[in-house]
């Protein structure tokens, strides 16, 4: 049975090789890349593996390493995988460079909206789209004959109905986890009240009327959730999900695809996604989009540069969508959306859209002043206004630390 | 039983309790990770099922084909109950046998991997094909009754590569317990021997330095190490390494890391060890080196495997040091599991996890067995001291 | 010995120890007074990101940090004294709550409930794992010989199973509908959520690491009672000593350098409390020191790292394990001199 299994193991990834064995060049020089760990980057530098003379790094710690790594001279890595946030320490220190040339000469494959620009260069290139929207079990809404919300007040409205009726352990599930994913939830909420968090003069300004409200409509969907949820992270959800434990929640897109795995899930086939709910009337969907794409680094030679660059472009063909088609929202031509991915899909085309996670340095340092201050108030230590006093605060010292503020 | 004094015999309502105790600690001590172990064996619906009775049986599992029938079962506790029976019986007395004189850790090494790869060729390799032929046989007897699958070890091991994890592991481990056994002792010695208040300080001031947090620490060694290339290119020219991504950087990091403890450690075991010994040495005339090579090193062993063992959990667990200061092909096996908790972890990841930590815990498990005899013996020898 | 033969011999020791204990402590020291941060200028920026269907375009003004003439960032280090330190501390809003003997505002601040809980975990934990090393020593000495070495190797479980699954074993077995959850509330006969609420999270926390380190504590304690010299036991029993009696008088003095030695051991790594809280998600209802530490020092997404006050915090770290010490450093300074080499 072990041999048996051992030897279809090999055969599964000689023939996962093979299905990847078209490079359209056999790359001569070592080439490095330092990049998040998940799915998605998998399929990519599998792909890019093939043409041989690739050493990729899927790094947890890529956060901490990136900057300095690419900082060295020379740097560490040719290649880079970021997000919108993570490009930020990248941009400032200037350790990426700008990729118009190496587009006009290999990058023939790219549309348009893969491209990331700043002041008309062109800094890296996207490959998926990442966003947080509606998740709902089809079979409860169907049998308790409601509607798919379309607002956070139906959204509620549902979830009592849904309690009424006693069908699963919580109608409502969240990512609070104390800290990133509590910051995001409160950023998605806040940007679909319409509110902004920093001033262009790098004040903060997140004691609004729109924070206070969706502070508010935070701590009314608590009423209908599992009560830890200030340690449920986006795993965590997904599980709640999975085990039919939860009705309804504002989750990943990237999440939906374990939804159907049948090893994992009890609730195969049962997933509806739509458009993440709206805050106000007119609104955009309360959520940020997020991006993942490919940087260069700036501190290698040119010709480095150019070939990394076109190893990156094999990476991201619509080859590698057609080997893992469900691993993300790929943005590359070739890209068939299923199922799952409507939702998704429905809030990055909304109009008016849904604002993009901004690349700035001001953004990072709130995100971590509301991870950290707005716990406060869920655990109902202090009021919705001293709460965000507090991560005013927070963020005022971090920006005097970091120069932005006197 | 007959020479304890009556006086000192205990009344049997307190043996009872402390059995009961025992018996308590054992259970507590055993449970988590009997429970991940056997969640391991299972798949991820069953693994996190809300029924106890669902996680021990695995009927998902079952349903799939993945399962042990009676017969299975009572084969494969049979084979197991032997293979410990011979270890601790026959296999110590054929290594005695056939390791030529004065070499008996190198017999030891080998008779003990040899003896452990027959074993996983027999369990995994053999014992199955058997099985399955039988239980095709059997019927009833060969249906199976327990849910377990061994898809998410193959996946960590083969499809994940944990085995160069484990290699890496187990060459940073083996560095740091060899250079902090050899460092130590030596100042071990040097601060047991001398009487003076700068041994006294120097072990103080170690002690202070155990107190910073390894966060910090870590922090401040990876921009250096990053651009180490730049910094140490006056010193050494063109070839200067950059110290991030390696092995010998990590061990050295490890082991300073870990000295204050060592040294508290050894010093206490060679302050039992009595004066005598190496003032006779010296008045014969040797040196303070010579001294220690020819008659303290034959006596030590004791406390310095204790104090290897301790360093050997340090390095082997070690998390913030290995995590951020190797790269990923050096990476040692704790970061390569907590790198399976990334920003898209699903349940399929997190039993994997959970089966990568089952068997990193394996060889600590051997190693405890064979070893726990010298750990009691070996604080006996030096822990009164303290 | 001779003071250079004691060099030689503690030379390569103390090498190691210096390079990278002693250097990397001191620029901690010395970075939590300065501050280090990047030139910046306000400029209008136009930022194009991707979209599904096509690009979004912005234009806004944003601060950007300003470039030198060698093509890298400018930098400025200033000696900001003891601002970090203020920024970490909080004197004033933390002098207002206590003389208002407002609790609550006083935990609100983060350094202050770090503090809060991080004593409370290192002084709790404390006696709990002496007393459990020695109860757990005491019971398998009492136990027969045959079962002694597989009982060991059972109670050395927790200590080596490495903490990052450690805790998440015991987090998974409490959490949500975890097995063990399940039978407090069916002995309860009330929902109970182990993760809501910040007391039960401590407890789980405490019991993890009594759990982790007892065999650590048992296990020194074991051998300690191999050496109990049985005669003084005997003549205690002649001059009428009770079995409570002879742990109290002959055992326990026994042991008590053991006893200090596990103390300290105990103390510093109690303090340095943080495997605990990351692998129980417990930040959002308790914090220890080291863990804000290692938040300041975390990246956020933008790459920020806080290296003044997370270079503060660590020295106000050291400077209470440093404090707690000092009694038991006293006592093995008294033995140091007291005995005789």
């Amino acid at each position: 049975m072990f041999v048996k299994r051992l030897a279809l193991a090999g055969a599964v990834s000689i023939a996962a090789t093979a299905a990847h064995a078209e490079c359209s060049f056999q790359n001569e020089t070592p080439v490095t890349m330092l990049s998040a760990a998940f799915e998605a980057w998998v399929a990519v530098t599998d792909a890019m593996a093939a043409c041989g003379n690739f050493s990729p790094e899927l790094d947890q710690e890529f956060r901490t390493k990136q900057p300095e790594g690419f900082a060295a001279s020379p740097s560490l890595y040719q290649l880079g995988g970021v997000s919108n946030g993570t490009i930020t320490p990248l941009l400032n220190a200037g350790t990426i460079r700008p990729l118009d040339d190496l587009i006009a000469d290999y990058g023939q494959n790219l549309t348009p909206n893969q491209l990331i620009q700043i002041d008309g260069q062109t800094m890296a290139v996207a490959m998926m789209v990442n966003t947080q929207h509606l998740m709902y079990r089809t079979d409860i809404l169907a049998d308790l004959g409601l509607d798919v919300p379309t607002t956070w007040e139906e959204v509620l409205t549902a979830a009592a109905a849904i309690q009424e009726a006693g069908v699963v352990d919580y109608p409502l599930g969240a990512t609070m986890m104390s800290g990133w994913n509590l910051a995001q939830d409160f950023v998605n909420m806040h940007s679909g009240f319409g509110g902004t968090f920093v001033n262009p003069d790098n004040t903060p300004n997140v004691n609004t009327e729109a924070g206070l409200a969706a502070l508010d409509m935070m701590m009314r969907m608590t009423e209908y959730m599992d009560p830890e949820y200030l340690v449920s992270d986006s795993t965590y959800v997904q599980q709640q999900f999975q085990q039919g434990r939860i009705a309804m929640a504002n989750l990943w897109a990237s999440r939906a695809g374990a939804m159907n795995d049948a090893a994992e899930s009890q609730v195969v086939g049962l997933i509806g996604t739509a458009a993440a709910p709206l805050a106000m009337e007119g609104g955009a969907p309360s959520t940020t989009l997020w991006w993942d794409g490919i940087v260069v680094a700036s501190n290698i030679s040119d010709e480095e540069a150019a070939n990394a660059f076109r190893l990156a472009m094999e990476g991201i063909n619509p080859a590698t969508v057609q080997a893992a088609p469900d691993a993300a929202i790929w943005l590359i031509p070739g890209y068939e959306p299923n199922e799952m991915s409507q939702g998704a899909i429905a809030s990055a085309i909304a109009t008016p859209a849904p604002p993009s996670y901004p690349s700035t340095t001001q953004m990072g340092l709130m995100h971590s002043a509301l991870g950290n201050e707005l716990t406060a108030f869920f655990t109902g230590a202090v009021s919705a206004e001293v709460a965000l006093a507090a991560v005013e605060a927070a963020y005022t010292v971090a920006a005097q630390e970091a120069g932005l503020l006197e | 039983m007959s020479d304890i004094p009556r006086a000192m015999r205990q009344p049997l309502g307190l043996k009872l309790g402390s059995a009961a105790f025992l018996a308590f600690w054992c259970l507590l001590a055993a449970f988590p990770i009997f429970w991940i172990a056997v969640m391991s064996f299972k798949s991820p619906v069953d693994a996190f099922a809300a029924n106890p009775l669902d996680v021990i049986f695995g009927p998902v599992t079952r349903d799939r084909g993945d399962g042990l029938s009676a017969l299975d079962i009572g084969l494969g506790v049979t084979v197991l109950y032997l293979t410990i029976k011979l270890a601790l019986g026959w296999l110590p007395r054929r290594i005695a046998d056939w390791s030529p004189h004065g070499y008996q850790w190198a017999g030891w090494i080998i008779g003990a991997t040899g003896y452990a790869l027959g074993f996983l060729i027999l369990f995994f390799g053999l014992l199955p094909a058997l099985l399955g032929v039988l239980n095709s046989i059997l019927g009833p007897l060969g249906t199976p009754l327990i849910g377990l699958t061994t898809v998410h070890y193959e996946s960590v091991w083969i499809g994940r590569e944990f085995y160069e994890n484990f290699l890496n592991s187990l060459l940073v481990t083996g560095g740091v317990v060899t250079i902090s056994l050899t460092v130590g002792t030596l100042a071990g010695y040097g601060l047991a021997r001398s009487g003076s208040n700068i041994a006294f300080w120097i072990l103080i001031v170690a002690l202070v330095f155990r107190a910073l947090p390894h966060s910090v620490l870590v922090a401040g060694y990876l921009p250096v190490f990053i651009t180490s290339a730049e910094w140490l290119r006056p010193i050494l020219g063109e070839n200067a390494p950059t110290l991030y991504g390696q092995p010998l950087a990590v061990i050295a990091v490890l082991v300073s890391i870990n000295q204050p403890f060592t040294i508290w450690m050894l010093r206490s075991f060679f302050q039992n060890i009595p004066n005598e010994l190496d003032e006779a040495a010296r008045v014969d005339g040797c040196t303070h080196f010579q001294a220690f090579r020819w008659v303290i090193m034959p006596v030590m062993w004791p406390g310095v495997i204790t104090t290897g063992l301790f360093s050997f959990l340090l390095a082997y667990n070690d998390f913030l040091v290995t995590s951020l200061l190797l790269d990923a092909t050096n990476q040692t096996m704790v970061p390569a599991i907590a790198g399976y908790f990334n920003r898209e972890t699903t349940t399929t990841d997190q039993v994997e996890a959970v089966a990568a930590a089952v068997s990193i815990t394996a060889p600590l498990f051997l190693l405890v067995m064979v070893f726990q005899r010298q750990i009691v013996s070996g604080l006996t020898a030096g822990a009164v001291k303290g | 010995m001779k003071f250079r033969t004691f060099i030689w011999f503690v030379g390569p020791s103390l090498f190691l120890m210096a390079l990278f204990i002693a250097l990397p402590l001191y620029s901690v020291l010395v970075g939590s007074f300065y501050n280090t941060y990047d030139v910046r200028e306000m400029v209008e920026e136009e930022t194009c990101t991707a979209g599904f269907l096509a690009q979004t375009c912005t234009t806004t003004m944003v601060s950007r940090p300003v470039f030198g003439e060698d093509g890298r960032v400018q930098t400025v280090t200033e000696f900001v004294g003891w601002t970090s330190y203020a920024r970490v501390l909080e004197p004033a809003r933390a002098w207002e709550a206590v003389r208002a003997l407002d609790y609550r505002a006083l935990m609100q601040i983060n350094f202050w409930a770090a503090l809060r809980f991080t004593l409370m975990f290192t002084l709790v934990t404390l006696p709990l794992v002496i007393c459990m090393g020695l109860a757990i020593a005491l019971a398998v000495n009492n136990a027969a010989k045959s079962i002694r070495g597989p009982i060991i190797f059972v109670s050395l479980l927790p200590f080596i199973i490495t903490p990052v699954i450690g805790s998440l074993s015991i987090y998974w077995l409490f959490v949500g509908d975890g097995i063990l959850t399940r039978g407090i509330e069916a002995w309860l006969q009330r929902d109970i959520a182990m993760f809501a609420q910040a007391w039960t999270i401590e407890l789980l926390m405490l019991f993890y690491r009594v759990w982790h380190v007892a065999p650590f504590a048992f296990v020194i304690f074991y051998a300690g009672l191999q050496t109990v010299n049985q005669d003084t036991l005997e003549s205690a029993i002649i001059d009428g000593a009770s079995r409570w009696d002879r742990l109290r008088y002959v055992i326990v003095p026994h042991l008590m350098p053991l006893i200090v030695f596990i103390a300290l051991i105990h103390l510093m790594d109690a303090y340095r409390v943080f495997e605990e809280i990351v692998g129980f998600r417990a930040q959002a209802h308790v914090i220890s020191l080291q863990w804000l530490t290692y938040d300041l020092l975390s990246p956020d997404d933008a790459g920020n790292r806080a290296y003044s006050r997370a270079n503060a915090s660590a020295m106000l770290t050291m400077v209470g394990i440093v404090i707690l010490l000092i009694p038991l450093l006293r006592r093995t300074w008294r033995d140091h001199k007291g005995s005789s080499h």
